[in-house]
């Protein structure tokens, strides 16, 4: 069975159609902005954002854009959730954004996951956050990361005044980091769906009389799949740990949007190892009925695969990984461990 | 369904600690090989306990007035981080100040608080756990060892008839915490089951040392004859043993115990795989790997950490910690010996060399100090997953926690 590519890479933005979208389509929520500061930025925006794609983003959107036969779905949900505000999360507020850092931003690449977002909303954020930060216009469309990497080379330096003396990340950005840290929170959002999923169905469906949540293997397997998911989950999160937060980085910069590579490489390739499992698992608990084009189920494991192997699969970040632990100096590997893990 | 955990960090005020606690162990443990380190809190040092006493390193999340640092759990996260990092003796205490503790202090008089816990925190009085029995290991609930209520001239105390198993450190231990039937019968099963602090110094108590397969003697079977135990022996509410023992475990499973227990091996492995006689592209990225699991590992145990100190008791989070936590102790000591052990012969250490079928490969490169914490720590490690509660009874309390039976 043929893996489609997902669609990450850019969506066509100038074509809006010219029909005007229903009003039925437009968001209920508004982007929650000037108000929030005292809040939790994250629970607030990710709750908001949920909601959102809980009404605009069903598998039958996800499908619709995967069948590819119509630019419309893809594009009446790129006006959602543009015209909400979410894609400018991450700028600044003299932007109109909410100024949100990386690990504030990562509850949202988070829910592209679960909800199978078939667009670069997440890329998008982050392109804006950069483009905002190295005082270029933030672009307006549906972004790809390549963007950035098109971007670095073509465009003059910008007026940025604060730009730090060794700031390779500023002038060059790391886009497969990006990319990393963005796939492994949507890995780990994904992955929790395929959970939850799967316990339903262990707990509906019956056989020998009884639910298949009663049987102490499908138990078992299921706590594995938890297991997973839980690794998964803190993999990422400690992958949407900013630069900033690099004991290395001074102060009062702005990097608190851009991943630093050795956690995203952490993070993508735990949540990777990770994503086989539980395809593998929610399948065999599934049975047959997991297996048909008409169940949810494939719209999540074959994702699973292919952000797996997008953006280096575990055994690419692994080398990376040994290489940069065998470059410490000669100590404790818990040093090198507390680098990548402390930083909230 | 199971809250997700987020990504915590560790107060500075307790970070702060990492440097002396470091520079002490530095000094303590020189020249102490890896195959020795690598028992960790499977070493017992007396002296060495009541050394780390003397600095105020035991007891530390106690209350001062009893002796303790009065600080948080995350300050005693950093303390045990760096011993078991480093692979200090920290058995003779272990139980004691992770668990016996916490317990006396949450569920003892004033009367036994003053008594057990000052000393504790002096790295003098060691404590064991008496849970497992002959015909009671993972089905905890069935212990038959009883305490009868007696009454002596009209002095009121327990009289202790039974055996406990599988006891870590019985043999140098001052106290046992039990768990007890003391009222009903086996059919009753979590009902009417209590604890009790036995002074195993006490005529009619025999402790009987097992010697494990590494050819160690760390855990012992306990046999109790008409022990007389005072009426201040009881722990706790009488009939209350069952939810005392099950919130003594979260704090068993969830420490940094569970994920560093081949960690002096993988430092020593580490080591060798820098050197150019070590480094091998398979062995770069098996480091990398096992890395990519440490992290987030580390990240969950401080998680779960933050969960006790926010006075939660996380007994599902701790269980799925500990399975993965172990998990990847036990895979290191597979795994480094098959890079070990498959390397070309010395000779054809050249990876373009044709190999010659008849030389087996050899680790003869790696120092034998390293090799010696290996064959350890491959022997030792399946009692990873059997200490505190096994691999299946912890996947059976997560899928409880899942919502499944």
């Amino acid at each position: 069975m043929p893996i489609p590519a997902m669609p990450d890479t850019v969506m066509p933005t100038a074509a809006t159609p010219a029909t005007t979208f229903p009003a039925a389509t437009m968001p209920a929520t508004t982007f929650p902005t000037a108000a929030m500061p005292t809040e939790p930025a994250d629970d607030t925006f990710a709750k908001a954002l949920q909601v959102l794609l809980a009404a605009h983003c069903p598998p039958a959107v996800v499908r619709a854009v995967e069948r590819g036969d119509s630019d419309v779905p893809g594009q009446v949900l790129w006006k959602v959730l543009d015209d909400s505000g979410f894609a400018n999360a991450m700028l600044p507020e003299s932007l109109d954004g909410a100024g949100l850092t990386l690990a504030q931003a990562f509850p949202l690449f988070e829910l592209c996951g679960r909800f199978l977002v078939p667009l670069p909303l997440a890329e998008t954020l982050l392109v804006r956050a950069w483009a905002a930060a190295r005082g270029i216009d933030p672009p307006t469309g549906c972004e790809d990361l390549d963007w950035v990497k098109a971007a670095a080379r073509v465009m003059p330096q910008g007026p940025v005044p604060e730009t730090q003396p060794n700031s390779q990340a500023e002038n060059q950005p790391d886009t497969q980091a990006m990319r990393a840290a963005v796939l492994a929170a949507q890995l780990a959002g994904a992955m929790q769906r395929v959970l939850e999923m799967t316990l339903q169905f262990a707990n509906e469906r019956q056989q020998f009389g009884r639910p298949l949540g009663k049987f102490q293997a499908i138990q078992h397997q299921l706590a594995q799949m938890a297991e997973h998911c839980l690794a998964a989950h803190m993999a990422a999160q400690i992958g949407c740990t900013p630069m900033a937060s690099s004991p290395a980085h001074r102060p009062g910069h702005r990097h608190d949007h851009l991943p630093d590579r050795l956690r995203a490489g952490i993070a993508k390739a735990r949540a990777s190892e990770a994503a086989v499992e539980v395809a593998a698992l929610a399948h065999s608990i599934h049975g047959a009925i997991g297996f048909t084009e008409a169940f949810d189920l494939q719209l999540f494991t074959r994702r699973l695969h292919s952000w797996r192997q997008m953006a280096g699969a575990e055994s690419y970040w692994h080398r990376e990984i040994g290489e940069a632990l065998l470059a410490a100096p000669h100590g404790l590997a818990l040093d090198a461990l507390r680098q990548v893990t402390d930083g909230a | 369904m199971l809250a997700s955990l987020p990504k915590t960090a560790i107060p500075p005020e307790d970070e702060a600690l990492r440097v002396p606690v470091r520079a002490f162990l530095r000094e303590a443990l020189q020249g102490v090989p890896a195959q020795v380190r690598a028992k960790s809190w499977m070493g017992y040092d007396a002296a060495f306990s009541r050394a780390l006493g003397r600095q105020g390193w035991l007891g530390i999340t106690l209350p001062i007035e009893y002796g303790g640092g009065g600080r948080s759990a995350f300050a005693r996260y950093v303390l045990v981080e760096e011993f078991l990092n480093v692979g200090a003796p920290v058995g003779s205490h272990w139980i004691a100040d992770r668990q016996s503790a916490p317990l006396i202090l949450k569920y003892g008089s004033e009367a036994q608080k003053q008594f057990y816990l000052p000393p504790i925190c002096r790295g003098e009085s060691f404590f064991c756990i008496g849970m497992s029995e002959p015909n009671a290991g993972s089905d905890l609930a069935s212990v038959k060892t009883r305490a009868v209520k007696t009454a002596v001239n009209g002095v009121l105390g327990w009289r202790l008839n039974g055996q406990k198993i599988w006891t870590s450190n019985a043999h140098n231990c001052h106290f046992m915490i039990a768990l007890v039937r003391t009222s009903g019968e086996a059919a009753d099963r979590q009902k009417g089951l209590s604890q009790v602090i036995v002074d195993l110094s006490l005529p009619g108590v025999t402790v009987r040392p097992i010697r494990d397969l590494t050819g160690d003697s760390q855990f012992c079977e306990v046999f109790f004859d008409n022990v007389a135990l005072g009426d201040e022996a009881l722990i706790g509410a009488e009939g209350g043993g069952w939810a005392q023992v099950t919130a003594e475990l979260a704090y068993e499973r969830s420490g940094p115990e569970r994920i560093y227990s081949s960690m002096v091996l993988f430092d020593a492995w580490l080591a060798f795989i820098r050197t150019p006689a070590g480094k091998t592209p398979e062995s770069t990225r098996l480091a990398g790997k096992l890395f990519s699991h440490l992290a987030p590992l580390r990240a969950l145990s401080l998680a779960v950490t933050d969960k006790i100190v926010q006075g939660a008791s996380p007994v599902v989070e701790a269980a799925l910690v500990k399975d993965l936590g172990v998990t990847l102790e036990q895979l290191m000591p597979t795994v480094i010996a098959d890079d070990l052990y498959s390397r070309n012969p010395k000779e054809s250490r050249d990876a373009q060399a044709p190999r010659d079928p008849q030389a087996d490969p050899d680790a003869q490169a790696a120092p034998m100090d390293l090799l010696q914490a290996l064959n350890y720590v491959t022997q030792v490690a399946p009692s990873f997953s059997l200490r505190g509660g096994t691999r299946d009874i912890l996947r059976g309390m997560i899928a409880r926690g899942l919502g499944l039976r």
